[in-house]
C-alpha cells in the first residue's frame, strides 16, 4: 500500500481542485479547511516517503501496471522526496498565510478558483519531482505553466494581467523548446523513459550528434527560460512582484526551483556524462550562473519597490542553484540542492512578510519602510532573520547553502566562485541591511494610512518560516544526509 | 549535394522547423498581442507536425488491429498519441491566452504591447 | 442574429453532431478518435447552436452551473476509475491486470475501463469548451479559470 502513496498524493490534489468549484454557496467555508487538510495529508506523506526511501533505498512504480518502457513510469528517489518535501511544506505554510491575505487582494467568488489553481500547481510540481518519462514531464510543465498564470492573473490587476500575459509567452516558448527536444530524443532513441533513453544515447552519440547536441541545447534554453536564469529572466521581476504575496512567495521560493531540479536530473540521469567533455554545457551554465548573482543583486540594489527588490533577489539565488549544478562536483552540487530548500524558506518568508507589511501599513516603497519595525517588531524581526540568511551570515541556513558551495568549488580547484560568492553576499548585505537597519533605527516617520493589526492566522506562518531558517541554520545534518545520498555522480 | 537530396527526403522535417522559427518570430517580434497567440499556434503546430512525421513509415497502415487481417506495417500510433495531448495543452494555452488579451484590452483600451507599455510610461511619470 | 436559414440547417445539423460526437466518444478503443476529440465535436456543436440562435438560448440548454459542475464531475470521475484499479489491489489506472472484464476484440465493450475514461474525458472536454466560449463571448469573462 506505501508503494502507492506518490501517486496517490498527486491523484488526491487533483481530486480536491477538481472538487474545489463544486463548493458552492454555504459549502464555501469548507473550501479552505479542506485544502489546508490535502496539503496537510501531503505534507504528512511526503514525511513518511523520505522514511520509505531511507530505510529501502529507490522505487519505481508503474502507472497503470504497464513496465516501462511502454507505461508511465515514476522515480521516487532521494532527490525526488526531498523536492517533494519542500514543495508540499512551503505550500501549506503559505496557505495558511494566504487564507486571510487573500480576502484582501482577490474578489470572494474567484477564492474557490484559487484554491484549485493553486492545489493544481503543487500537484503538477510533485508530478514534475517524480516523473520518469519524458513527456509526462511536458504534461506536468505546462500545467504547472498555466496554473502558475493563474495564480498571478487571478488579481485582475492590470499589472498582474499584463505579468501574467508576459509570463505566459515566455513560458510557453520554454515549455515549446522542452517538447521539440522531446521529439529530437525521441526520434533517436524511440524510448521517453528516462533509464531506457539514458540506456540508448551513448550509441546514438555517434551516429546522430546533432540531434542529440539540439535536444541538449532546446532543453537547456526551454528550462532557463522557466526558472529564469540570467538572460531569460525578463518576466520574473513584474510577475512575482505584482501577484497576490501568497502566490509571489510559492512562485519564487517554489516555482522557478523546480525547473532547476528537473533540468538536473535530465543532465544526469538522461545525458551521457562524456557528453559534457565534448561540449561546455556545464560551463555555459556556470557562466550564466555567475552572470544571474552579479546581475540579480546588482538589479535590486537600484528597486524602490519591496517585492520588486525580492523578486531581483529571487534572480540572485536562483544562480546559486545552477552554480551547483555547473560545477559538477559532489560537494558543490550539494551545495545547490540544499539552496533549493534553504531559499525556498527565506524567500517565501520574506515574501510574506512584505505582504504583511503591506496588508497592515500599506507600504510597498523601501523609503516609507523607517521606523516600521517599532510598530511591527515580530514582522520586522523575521525579515531580519530572512535578510541576515540571504547575506549568508553563520546560524542562519542561507550560510550553509553558501559554505557548501564555497567549498565545492575549492575541492574542484575553482576559487573564482569562492569570490563571487563571497562578492555577492556583500552585494546581498548591501541592498538588505540598510531595510533592517531603517526599519528598527531609522527616524520614525508617522503613519501615513491607518494602521491594521496584523491577524495571528498571518503572523504565525511567518514566525514559523523564520524559526525554520534558524533551526536549518543551526541543525543541516538531517536535509544534508538525505541530500548526500541523492547525488549519486 | 548530398545534403540537399537529404533535406528533400524528410522534407518535412525541414519544414516544421522553418514553421518553428517562423512562430517563434511571430511571437517575439510582433507587439500586436493577437499575433502573438497565433505565433505560439503556429511555433506549437509545427512541434506537433514534427512529433508526427517521426512516427509516419510510407506505406504503413493505420494501427488498428483487425481479427483476420495482417498488415506488414504499422505506423507509429505513440507520436500521434502523445501530440494528442499536445493538443490540449495548446488549445487551453490559448484560451487562457486569449481570455487574458480581453481583460487587456477591458483595461488599457489597446491590443498593442508597445502602446500599453506607453500607457504604463504615462501614468508612471 | 436572425437568418431563417442558418437556424433551419443548425437545427437539422446539431443533433447528428452530436450523435457523432458520441460516436467517437464511445468508439475512442476501438478506432482513432477517443474523449478528447469527440468531446471538442460534441462541444462545437453546443458551441454552433449558441451561435446560431444566441448566447441565452444556448445557456437555456446548458447552464454556466451545469456546465461547469460537468467539468469538474468529469476529472472527477477520471481519478475515480483511476483509484478503482487501486481497490483492485493493483496499481493507478490499472486495466487488465486489475481483473477488469474484457470483451470480445473489436466490440463496444472490450476495453475494460477505456470506454469509462473515454467517456469521463468526452463530458470535461465537452464542457470545457462551452464554458470557455462562454467566458469568452459573454462580456464578463472570468477569464484564467481553466485546467
Amino acid at each position: 500500500m506505501s508503494l502507492h502513496l506518490p501517486v496517490i498524493s498527486i491523484a488526491l490534489l487533483l481530486l480536491a481542485s477538481f472538487v474545489m468549484p463544486l463548493l458552492r454557496r454555504g459549502a464555501r467555508a469548507a473550501a479552505l479547511p479542506f485544502t489546508l487538510s490535502v496539503l496537510g495529508a501531503v505534507f504528512t506523506v511526503s514525511l513518511y516517503l523520505i522514511y520509505l526511501v531511507e530505510s529501502r533505498g529507490a522505487f519505481s512504480y508503474h502507472v497503470g501496471g504497464w513496465p516501462p518502457p511502454w507505461g508511465v513510469e515514476l522515480y521516487i528517489d532521494h532527490l525526488a522526496v526531498y523536492m517533494m518535501m519542500v514543495l508540499s511544506s512551503i505550500c501549506l505554510v503559505v496557505m495558511v498565510y494566504g487564507a486571510r491575505d487573500l480576502y484582501h487582494e482577490i474578489r470572494a467568488e474567484v477564492m474557490s478558483w484559487y484554491y484549485t489553481l493553486y492545489l493544481l500547481l503543487l500537484a503538477s510540481m510533485i508530478g514534475i519531482a517524480l516523473t520518469n518519462d519524458l513527456f509526462t514531464l511536458f504534461v506536468f510543465l505546462e500545467i504547472s505553466t498555466i496554473s502558475a498564470c493563474g495564480i498571478i492573473s487571478i488579481k485582475k490587476d492590470r499589472e498582474c494581467i499584463e505579468a501574467s500575459f508576459k509570463y505566459l509567452i515566455l513560458s510557453v516558448l520554454g515549455s515549446g523548446c522542452v517538447l521539440l527536444g522531446v521529439a529530437m530524443i525521441y526520434m533517436i532513441t524511440g524510448y521517453l523513459n528516462y533509464d531506457f533513453v539514458a540506456q540508448e544515447l551513448p550509441q546514438a552519440i555517434a551516429e546522430y550528434p546533432y540531434n542529440i547536441l539540439m535536444a541538449l541545447s532546446l532543453f537547456i534554453v526551454g528550462f532557463s527560460v522557466k526558472s529564469a536564469l540570467f538572460p531569460l529572466h525578463i518576466w520574473l521581476p513584474d510577475a512575482h512582484s505584482s501577484a497576490p504575496s501568497p502566490s509571489s512567495a510559492v512562485l519564487s521560493g517554489l516555482v522557478i526551483k523546480i525547473y532547476a531540479a528537473a533540468i538536473l536530473r535530465l543532465l544526469f540521469r538522461v545525458f551521457p556524462a562524456e557528453l559534457f567533455e565534448v561540449v561546455p554545457v556545464l560551463d555555459i551554465l556556470l557562466f550564466l550562473s555567475v552572470l544571474a548573482v552579479m546581475a540579480g543583486s546588482i538589479f535590486a540594489m537600484v528597486q524602490e519597490d519591496i517585492k520588486r527588490m525580492l523578486a531581483y533577489s529571487s534572480i540572485a539565488q536562483i544562480g546559486f542553484v545552477f552554480m551547483g549544478i555547473g560545477l559538477f562536483g559532489n560537494r558543490a552540487l550539494l551545495g545547490g540542492l540544499v539552496h533549493i530548500f534553504n531559499h525556498a524558506l527565506m524567500k517565501s518568508m520574506l515574501f510574506l512578510a512584505a505582504g504583511l507589511i503591506i496588508y497592515a501599513a500599506g507600504i510597498r516603497n523601501i523609503r516609507d519602510l523607517r521606523g516600521i519595525g517599532v510598530r511591527m517588531p515580530l514582522t520586522m524581526g523575521a525579515f531580519a532573520i530572512g535578510a541576515f540568511s540571504m547575506v549568508g551570515i553563520p546560524g542562519t541556513n542561507g550560510f550553509i547553502s553558501k559554505w557548501h558551495l564555497a567549498l565545492g568549488a575549492l575541492d574542484l580547484g575553482r576559487p573564482f566562485f569562492v569570490a563571487i560568492i563571497l562578492l555577492s553576499s556583500l552585494l546581498n548585505g548591501i541592498y538588505y541591511l540598510p531595510i533592517v537597519i531603517n526599519a528598527f533605527f531609522g527616524v520614525k516617520i508617522e503613519p501615513r494610512s491607518e494602521h491594521r493589526d496584523v491577524p495571528g492566522m498571518m503572523l504565525v506562518p511567518v514566525l514559523i518560516l523564520a524559526a525554520g531558517v534558524i533551526f536549518f541554520g543551526f541543525y543541516p545534518g538531517p536535509i544534508l544526509a538525505l541530500l548526500e545520498q541523492a547525488i549519486v555522480l | 549535394m548530398e545534403i540537399i537530396s537529404r533535406l528533400l527526403e524528410n522534407y518535412y522535417y525541414f519544414v516544421s522547423m522553418v514553421l518553428f522559427i517562423i512562430g517563434i518570430h511571430t511571437m517575439l517580434t510582433h507587439s500586436n498581442l493577437i499575433k502573438k497567440v497565433i505565433g505560439m499556434n503556429i511555433m506549437d503546430t509545427s512541434i506537433f507536425l514534427f512529433f508526427v512525421s517521426i512516427g509516419y513509415r510510407r506505406g504503413g497502415m493505420a494501427p488498428i488491429i483487425q481479427p483476420g487481417v495482417e498488415a506488414e506495417m504499422y505506423v507509429n500510433p505513440l507520436p500521434s498519441a502523445l501530440i494528442l495531448t499536445g493538443i490540449v495543452v495548446a488549445v487551453s494555452v490559448t484560451a487562457y491566452a486569449l481570455s487574458l488579451i480581453v481583460e487587456l484590452y477591458k483595461q488599457y483600451g489597446t491590443c498593442c504591447a508597445n502602446e500599453i507599455a506607453q500607457i504604463r510610461a504615462r501614468e508612471e511619470s | 442574429m436572425k437568418d431563417i436559414v442558418i437556424r433551419t440547417v443548425c437545427r437539422v445539423i446539431v443533433p447528428f453532431v452530436q450523435v457523432y460526437g458520441l460516436y467517437v466518444i464511445f468508439h475512442g478503443h476501438l478506432s482513432p478518435g477517443g474523449g478528447f476529440a469527440g468531446g471538442a465535436i460534441l462541444g462545437s456543436s453546443m458551441v454552433l447552436f449558441a451561435l446560431s440562435f444566441h448566447l441565452e438560448a444556448g445557456a437555456q440548454k446548458l447552464g454556466h452551473e451545469t456546465s461547469s459542475y460537468l467539468e469538474s464531475g468529469g476529472g472527477i470521475w477520471y481519478i475515480l476509475i483511476g483509484l478503482l484499479g487501486l481497490a483492485l489491489g493493483s496499481n493507478f489506472l490499472t486495466n487488465r491486470a486489475a481483473g477488469l472484464g474484457f470483451g470480445l476484440p473489436g466490440q463496444l465493450f472490450s476495453g475494460g475501463m477505456i470506454f469509462l475514461l473515454s467517456l469521463g474525458i468526452g463530458v470535461k472536454v465537452a464542457s470545457t469548451m462551452f464554458t470557455l466560449f462562454y467566458n469568452l463571448s459573454e462580456e464578463e469573462g472570468s477569464g484564467g479559470d481553466h485546467q
